[in-house]
């Protein structure tokens, strides 16, 4: 078990590693969160809408599309020089390999998130007054099912012709559970309601994050083998 | 007898094409076999069989006498890999590329078979050079380092020569000769006849996916190997 999750963590390791060195895909998740502030800045006339309404909903567009950005490129670093080729030609197990894809991916786009409430705050002059670890949980696992789905069809985008442009076509249909708990849940928790109410969509979305990590890491393997 | 590496009667398909159709060899430990052939001869699928990356359609492969499944995972501590690509991270220097690949072997006593590993490759002042800083020569001995860093007995060599100028090459040949310990087996795929005649135990022709002969190199007459392997590649057998 030890020795797994040191293959795991090798894997995110190296990823982020990378990551922090080239900032290749956080400056472009980054500079879309704050160009995405500043449109809906304008947009948004916050004498007829209260941003508190559309906070959630904002917020959660801004996670899939930014987290579609940095997604998308998980497996450009494989492409150079072979390198997908030397690790499969490694004893790591693929569910492994993925799941340490997975963990990466989600330390970036946690990265990306503090960012969006950093942003949104900043804009719309949010306030919160609910549970902050309830919101937390609600964006940790809504986050987790969407790093889960969108890093195994990443791997499928990049092994076919069309690339990165077929992702946000293969994962949006199935991000929608992501989204609407997410978003309803989040909306809650903005509006000051009580942590009960948001508990359903909490397990919802701990219930997706589980299901598309177990699904991704047995499907990653028809994905990445030839 | 038990050999050091053998493949009985390989075959790959994909679809309805055998890109590798029947290919058996028998090699002895410490010898090194050189396959020839024309460009979509199967030979690169040859070596990603042996390598595990692919899994054969049928045949067998074995070592030491032993049935070895190519495609399980403990075939990999086995097998070491060098390709016409480095298999490197660029962004990575190369004792953090040689690190990342040692933990996905589980090995241990890491560093210092990374150290020992450069020293014998004369790469120990550049560990920390980022990959992407090195010439294709220096990436080649890199990757070299990097397939023997887990000490396997089968060393599979795909165009290791291929962008090299002649010094960077005649570097690779004294590491690749260094090879032929006595313990490991060596399998070449290469284009280049000279380069690939000047260590080789054996010589094979594969076209169409199949071997056409096997040779002994000590029986072969190296001036007439070209005209041989022309007539072999337009009209096989």
């Amino acid at each position: 078990m030890k020795s797994y999750a040191a293959l795991v963590w090798a894997v995110a390791r190296k990823d982020l590693l990378i990551e922090f060195r080239t900032h290749e895909r956080l400056t472009s998740m980054g500079a879309f969160v704050v160009l995405i502030g500043v449109l809906f800045n304008f947009a948004i006339d916050t004498a007829v809408v209260r941003p508190q309404v559309l906070a959630a909903a904002l917020i959660w567009m801004t996670i899939i599309f930014g987290g579609i950005l940095g997604m998308g490129r998980t497996f450009r670093l494989e492409e150079q020089d072979g390198a997908l080729t030397g690790i499969l030609q490694s004893p790591i197990p693929l569910d492994a390999l993925y799941l340490g894809k997975v963990l990466g991916n989600f330390v970036l786009l946690s990265v990306m998130v503090l960012l969006v409430f950093v942003v949104f705050t900043m804009f719309f002059n949010l306030r919160f007054s609910g549970n902050p670890a309830t919101l937390f949980s609600v964006v940790a696992l809504g986050v987790f099912g969407f790093v889960s789905l969108t890093t195994l069809f990443s791997a499928m985008a990049t092994r076919s012709s069309m690339g990165e442009s077929l992702l946000p076509v293969l994962v949006f249909p199935l991000l929608v559970p992501v989204v609407v708990f997410g978003t309803t849940a989040t909306d809650r928790l903005f509006s000051g309601r009580p942590v009960a109410e948001v508990s359903g969509n909490l397990r919802m979305l701990g219930a997706f994050a589980i299901l598309f990590t177990i699904a991704g890491a047995w499907l990653f393997r028809f994905v990445i083998e030839e | 007898m038990s050999f050091g590496l053998e493949a009985v009667e390989l075959v790959r398909t994909f679809g309805g094409l055998r890109a590798v159709d029947g290919v058996s060899f028998r090699l002895q430990p410490g010898e090194l076999l050189t396959v020839f052939g024309p460009n979509g001869a199967g030979k690169s699928t040859l070596l990603r069989m042996l390598g595990g990356v692919i899994r054969p359609t049928s045949g067998q492969v074995r070592v030491a006498g032993e049935s070895a499944d190519v495609a399980a995972r403990e075939w990999r501590h086995r097998v070491g890999v060098v390709s016409h690509q480095s298999l490197l991270y660029g962004e990575l220097s190369i004792v953090e590329n040689l690190r990342f690949y040692g933990r996905l072997f589980g090995l241990t006593d890491l560093d210092a078979r990374i150290m020992e590993r450069l020293a014998s490759m004369d790469l120990s002042d550049r560990a920390r050079t980022p990959v992407r800083d090195l010439s294709r020569g220096l990436k080649q001995r890199v990757a070299l380092a990097r397939a023997l860093l887990h000490d396997p007995e089968v060393v599979l060599l795909d165009e290791p020569y291929t962008g090299l100028d002649p010094h960077a090459s005649a570097v690779l040949r004294e590491q690749l000769a260094a090879l032929k310990d006595g313990r490991r087996t060596v399998v070449l795929v290469t284009h280049n006849l000279i380069q690939g005649l000047e260590l080789a135990d054996w010589v094979a022709i594969q076209v169409r996916g199949r071997f056409t002969s096997v040779t002994d190199a000590a029986n072969l007459d190296p001036a007439g190997f070209e005209a041989v392997y022309h007539a072999t590649v337009e009209n096989p057998a």
